[in-house]
């Protein structure tokens, strides 16, 4: 499997993956964290991609040292939302404000930038056991303070396949964001922009539901390698880590 | 062509007005524009996966150079990924043949600094108009003036700020007659050839009679090898690639006649480049020549096994992205592991099967250890060894050979030149020798008809001549000291020493060692790469896929058979630019007039170049000759270089250096010195031919080119509208001066060069040829044509004009240069960099194991010859004193080390990237900090012996101390710490600043710590000045090298 291009491969993936329809679709993300270097690449492409304004981070990289020296170790794991089968945020969210999170058909927990208030964002924030999944947008950019706001934060982004211009008192500022796959990209033919970054190679995406995809085959190889974070909270995420040493990766996860 | 002339965005005036204009104008910058920017109908698509909406152009977010595929929102880059067709951004990387029309949805890796390119681009403190000082040098209050105003006053001179006389460069620009500059130029030579110093002075004096009326014109005629005052014009530079680098060579040495125009290289890894240098001088014709300034990288991709020393290809050194996905693959699929050697527990050695965290600064002891168990063993490669030329290596399918079986000879006790065929009457011909069987057997190192091979240890004498083989001459090297010793001045255990020696040699070719900064920027640099380098050569793993790899580009300047436009051959009013340069390059002290004694007043370089911390400390001490003009392009040598602060006490006093111009895209750390910055374009706007790095093995040239409207001023030279620039700046110049080489006719009859198109499109064009007849890119089709046109509908005139780009590469070209453009440069597919077992683009030829040039060379600081063999020195000044700080208490010892978030001087722009990181940190191991009555958290100082109040004085009132966090970390060898560059600011928009009378606020995100920011330290102020220099670093005075790694500090809480 050396030899072969995963970006070409899981494009190619995704490109069949959008023939089928979409509620047939099964979007998965699996982390080789023996490949991540720690980079923080899918940090800040999220961040362009998305139009991020400063304290939201939907993807970051967990960098934990362990040992004496020098007989050291490094775990470097990226984290997003899990986008849960049985995610505890979408009732806690839904409870305080009714339609701000949605479980879609692909698998994807979806934000309704419209009624996803503050209280929605900490409802989803008590109830979902991963630290840095969900955060709140609160109206600041990082070009104020500066001789003058800069237009690249003042592009619309994309998600969702709408058109959202951060302004004050406008959707999504004050709303709950987190991760969603990137679905705007995915469902015109681009892979998450964490996937496409990844320069360890070690990020993967695609249709699980398709078993010659990338991510399909690659979680089948290597079962003795992949686990879930929290697997015995019945989250059911959607994001897979692949690591030699299972028990150390999951005793270090926040 | 007419479809070009797209309507002109509104857009683009109001993203103009985003950088800093200063005064009035830069008010309006804050009012006003951003609710009618985007107030428009909402877009029904995502526009960014539409081919339309999508360049490819080149990365400068670090020198790596990655491509880059720029997604365009109306005009702004809005989005950045990495270019697919690059084998930088995508291993393989698809076919240079696919259609960028096809393309649109697949993106490229790209590394988290490359992500934030586009906050470089928009910074808000970025510079758009002409600034003048205002204050004095370094006080930072500026006004601005007109680009015309600016070039005459730098042409003309005369009393610019009030402070007495400037010399303009017409008065500079002494030597104007090309022929008579030839003539001084060879007389010059014979006077450096010249034995004895009798003959010497006879020569100078015959000189100064021959040209009696042409005195004037030479800085001292006295000393005629200090050549024309025309060399009292300095160019200095940062990071520069392939185009600019013609273009400011053009301008100072070909038409202006100066020998100073001089980079950045020894800041970086100057003693790999030159220890590389040495290795791969050819003999030719009598004599040592040819030698490129360029080193060896792993082919990652294949390797089986890597010791990267001084090196962390996730974090730096030319990565991670172009070499991770090989490693990370390796690791994963079971082909490859790896070792560190580096006192940081790096993200690197987090992957690594054996973290080595040596000692700093005993590189070569360690490298020699394993030299030493390996010969002791018999696991070098002793056919590849025992080939003592071409024909030799050709029949062993070998691409490469060394001069391990040469003979040289050894003079009381040392060895020096290698034997010639002559002197044991073997041959009349210009031959060395080897022994055969005890046999002595003449050969030429490049013969193709008769293969040689010879005894590989030799220690003999042959009719009276004492002689060793150059192999014999490393062991005794590697054997001076027994593994026990060797482990106990690098602190390696000798298991270590044993199992990095075993592993190395348990995999044929495809093992490499690849070294990088760590290595190179120690006072011993040069013999700490040559050591390492060496033991590539004992598995004589060069040129082999696993193995050691060097770059191979298409070149662009025209030099192959079928290129289009010769730029050799495009410059009629080239001159000759001769003398001594400022830093004292490649010529040998004791050949100059100015020998007298040793220690020289500073050291000269006769093996190196780009010595960037010489430049501004010579001009300060006038050795070899005082300067009047300095030019600084992308480079900030107040920050970058070690000791850095000894530069701000030269650059802020006029009597020293008259005239200053700095080209630069904000106010940085060194260009707020300049007496006039003239505001460049950013990466994303400009032209520029990237090159290659070692590690890639593909042959490439990844091509830079505007793909968003230039954001600085539009000015007007020779008639033409360009944006202000490098490039408008320089073609200024030269037309208030009449300087030849530009203008009407530049490139020759009826050849104009008025606007840069005319020298980059030229060059586009060369690379679409490719190295001979037949190797030309496609033509693009009309679809291609088409998208060219459209997916530029937003650059103005200024810089995209069609038909002037047409015109310039004509017809026969025209479709090819699209090709090329349409995919951000040429790249070959990626199995074309390999051939079966071998790499490709090959190195091919002798590399020396024994360098006798190296041999016949003299420390012009110590009068001692060099060693030409692999030898370990210990740290010393540059006069050869040890360094003994820690004597004085100065009990740390201070390293650096890269995050991947962060460049050197240029990143602290990137909000992003301080997302992630906000502050650096002075990083240490707890069982210090717990000595030192320190935890993690507490802000400390760093103070050292050269530098006992822990401050940059920026000799404008303000201090600004070296404080920082501390942060404990198992992962670093105790007795050492580090801290990351690139943070702890004081300009760059950290700090405040007046443009015409208005105070513009620093930012404190990028301020240092110590004047109560957040963004960290930065400690190369508390390095080491060298003891006898007193206005420099520490430095390698064999390799050249800044010296980074070597200096004793102390902590101190505050």
């Amino acid at each position: 499997m050396e030899a072969e291009n995963a970006l070409v491969r899981m494009h190619q993936d995704l490109q069949r993956a959008l023939k089928k329809p979409a509620e047939r679709r099964s979007w998965a993300m699996a982390v080789d964290v023996r490949k991540c270097i720690g980079c923080y690449g899918c940090t800040v492409a999220c961040i362009a991609e998305n139009v991020l304004p400063p304290g939201v981070m939907y993807r970051t990289v967990l960098d934990i040292e362990l040992g004496k020296y020098p007989n050291v170790v490094r775990i470097l794991k990226p984290m997003n939302c899990q986008q849960c089968d049985n995610a505890p945020c979408v009732p806690a969210a839904n409870a305080v404000a009714p339609g701000s999170l949605e479980k879609r058909p692909d698998g994807v927990v979806a934000v309704n930038y419209e009624r996803a208030t503050k209280e929605a964002f900490e409802a989803a924030r008590a109830a979902c056991p991963y630290k840095r999944a969900v955060y709140f947008d609160d109206g600041r950019f990082y070009t104020d303070g500066t001789p003058a706001r800069q237009a690249y934060e003042m592009r619309p982004s994309f998600e969702y396949g709408k058109e959202w211009t951060r302004t004050a008192g406008k959707p999504p500022v004050n709303a709950l964001r987190k991760c969603h796959f990137c679905v705007h990209r995915v469902e015109n033919g681009e892979l998450p922009a964490c996937v496409t970054t990844c320069v360890g190679e070690a990020t993967y995406f695609g249709d699980l539901s398709d078993p010659q995809s990338l991510i399909a085959q690659l979680l089948r190889e290597n079962r003795d390698k992949v686990m879930r974070v929290y697997e015995s909270k019945g989250t059911q995420p959607r994001v897979y880590y692949l690591t030699d040493t299972p028990v150390l990766c999951k005793s270090q996860h926040p | 062509m007419k479809e070009s002339t797209a309507p002109r965005l509104t857009r683009r005036r109001f993203l103009k007005t985003t950088a800093l204009l200063g005064g009035s104008a830069f008010l309006l910058s804050r009012l006003g524009w951003p609710s009618e920017l985007f107030a428009r109908t909402r877009l029904a698509e995502y526009e960014l996966t539409k081919p339309e909406n999508i360049l490819y152009t080149v990365c400068q977010q670090c020198n790596t150079q990655c491509g880059l595929k720029v997604k365009l929102y109306d005009g702004l880059a809005a989005k950045l990924e990495g270019n697919p067709y690059s084998p930088w951004n995508l291993q393989p990387n698809i076919s240079y043949r696919a259609s960028p029309l096809d393309v649109a949805t697949l993106d490229g890796r790209l590394c988290p600094k490359g992500q934030a390119g586009i906050q470089t681009v928009y910074d808000p403190y970025r510079v758009v108009k002409v600034l003048k000082r205002a204050g004095k040098r370094g006080e930072n209050k500026w006004v601005t003036i007109s680009f015309d105003q600016a070039v005459d006053e730098i042409v003309n001179g005369g009393d610019l700020f009030g402070e007495g006389h400037v010399p303009g460069l017409k008065e500079i620009w002494a030597l104007r007659d090309p022929k008579l500059a030839k003539e001084m130029a060879d007389d010059v030579k014979a006077i450096w050839a010249k034995k004895t110093p009798e003959e010497k002075k006879a020569a100078v004096e015959a000189f100064k009679t021959k040209y009696a009326e042409h005195l004037d014109k030479l800085i001292d005629p006295d000393h005629p090898d200090l050549g024309p005052k025309n060399n009292q014009l300095v160019f200095m530079w940062g990071r520069l690639k392939g185009g600019r680098s013609e273009l400011i060579k053009r301008f100072t040495v070909e038409s202006f006649g100066s020998v100073n125009a001089h980079g950045h290289t020894t800041v970086c890894q100057g003693s790999l480049y030159f220890a590389s240098k040495a290795m791969s001088e050819q003999y030719q014709k009598g004599s040592w020549t040819g030698g490129k300034k360029f080193y060896w990288q792993a082919d990652q991709n294949n390797s089986e096994f890597i010791i990267f020393v001084g090196a962390s290809p996730f974090e730096g050194n030319y990565g991670p992205t172009n070499r991770a996905p090989g490693l990370t693959r390796g690791l994963v699929s079971g082909r490859l592991k790896f070792a560190v050697v580096d006192p940081r527990f790096s993200k690197t050695a987090s992957k690594a099967w054996k973290w080595v965290p040596i000692k700093p600064g005993t590189e070569a002891a360690l490298a020699l250890a394993m030299t030493r168990w390996i010969i002791e063993n018999k696991r070098y490669n002793a056919k590849y060894l025992s080939n003592a030329n071409k024909a030799a290596a050709v029949a062993d399918k070998e691409p490469t050979w060394t001069n391990a079986c040469w003979l040289v000879k050894i003079v009381d006790g040392r060895p020096e030149k290698f034997l010639r065929a002559k002197e044991l009457g073997l041959t009349d011909e210009d031959r060395f020798v080897v022994l055969q069987d005890g046999k002595p057997v003449a050969f030429d190192p490049y013969d193709t008809a008769n293969p040689v091979k010879g005894d590989l240890f030799v220690d003999t004498t042959i009719q009276g001549i004492r002689v060793k083989s150059g192999l014999q001459i490393l062991w005794e090297s590697a054997s001076s000291k027994t593994l026990e010793e060797w482990s106990a001045i690098c602190d390696v255990p000798v298991r270590d020493i044993i199992e990095l020696a075993r592993e190395f040699t348990s995999h044929g070719k495809k093992a490499a060692v690849d070294i990088h900064r760590g290595v190179s920027q120690h006072t011993n640099g040069f013999y700490n790469v040559f050591a390492w380098f060496a033991l590539n050569l004992l598995i004589g793993n060069y040129d082999w896929k696993g193995g050691m790899s060097q770059a191979s580009t298409f070149d662009h300047t025209g030099g192959k058979e079928g290129q289009p436009f010769n730029f050799a051959k495009l410059n009629p009013g080239k001159t000759t630019a001769f003398g001594i340069s400022i830093i004292r390059h490649e010529i040998k002290y004791e050949q100059t007039t100015l020998f007298e004694r040793y220690p020289a007043k500073r050291p000269w370089y006769p093996l190196s170049s780009d010595i960037y911390q010489e430049i501004i400390p010579s001009a300060g001490d006038g050795y070899p000759y005082p300067i009047k003009a300095l030019f600084i392009y992308m480079g900030s040598p107040v920050y970058a270089l070690p000791a850095g602060h000894t530069n701000i006490e030269i650059l802020a006093d006029p009597k020293k250096i008259p005239l200053i111009v700095a080209s630069d895209i904000t106010i940085g750390e060194t260009s707020m010195y300049a007496d006039y910055i003239f505001p460049d374009l950013s990466y994303l706007e400009r032209w520029e031919f990237a090159g290659s790095h070692p590690s890639i093995t593909q042959k490439v040239q990844p091509i830079r080119q505007p793909v968003i409207a230039p954001l600085t001023e539009t000015v007007k030279v020779f008639g033409q509208e360009m944006p202000l620039s490098l490039e408008a700046m320089l073609l200024g110049i030269a037309e208030k001066l009449g300087l030849p080489g530009f203008g009407q006719g530049g490139f020759g009859e009826g050849q104009d060069f008025t606007h840069p198109d005319q020298f980059y499109l030229r060059m586009v064009a060369n690379v679409a040829a490719g190295d001979r007849p037949g190797n030309e890119v496609p033509d693009a089709d009309d679809a291609e044509l088409e998208l060219f046109l459209r997916a530029r509908r937003h650059l103005p005139k200024t810089v995209f004009d069609p038909e002037r780009f047409s015109q310039i590469v004509g017809e026969k070209w025209w479709r090819k240069v699209v090709y090329v453009l349409n995919r951000g440069g040429r790249f070959d597919n990626w199995e074309q960099g390999y051939d079966g077992d071998y790499i490709k683009n090959r190195y091919g030829t002798l590399i020396n194991l024994y360098q006798e040039k190296t041999a016949l060379t003299i420390n012009s600081m110590t009068g001692k010859p060099l060693a030409g063999y692999p030898i370990y020195l210990p740290l010393a000044d540059s006069v050869g004193r040890p360094i003994e700080d820690e004597k004085q208490g100065f009990d740390l010892h201070l390293i650096t080390h890269r995050e991947i978030v962060a460049t050197k001087s240029r990143t602290i722009s990137n909000y992003w990237l301080l997302a992630v990181m906000p502050e650096n940190a002075i990083v240490m191991h707890p069982r210090d900090a717990q000595r030192l009555g320190l935890s993690e958290g507490d802000r400390a100082k760093i103070i050292s012996a050269s530098n006992s109040e822990g401050v940059w004085d920026l000799a404008n009132g303000t201090k600004v101390p070296m404080i920082g966090t501390v942060h404990l970390t198992e992962g670093i060898r105790p007795g050492v710490i580090s801290f990351a560059l690139g943070y702890g600011h004081w300009a760059y928009g950290a700090t405040d600043l007046v443009i015409d009378g208005e105070t513009i606020k620093g930012d404190e995100r990028r301020r240092a710590t110590g004047l109560g920011g957040g963004a960290g330290v930065h400690a190369n102020a508390a390095m080491r000045v060298d003891p006898y220099l007193k206005n420099t670093c520490l430095v390698d005075v064999y390799g050249g090298s800044a010296v980074f790694y070597d200096t004793r500090v102390k902590v101190v809480k505050v």
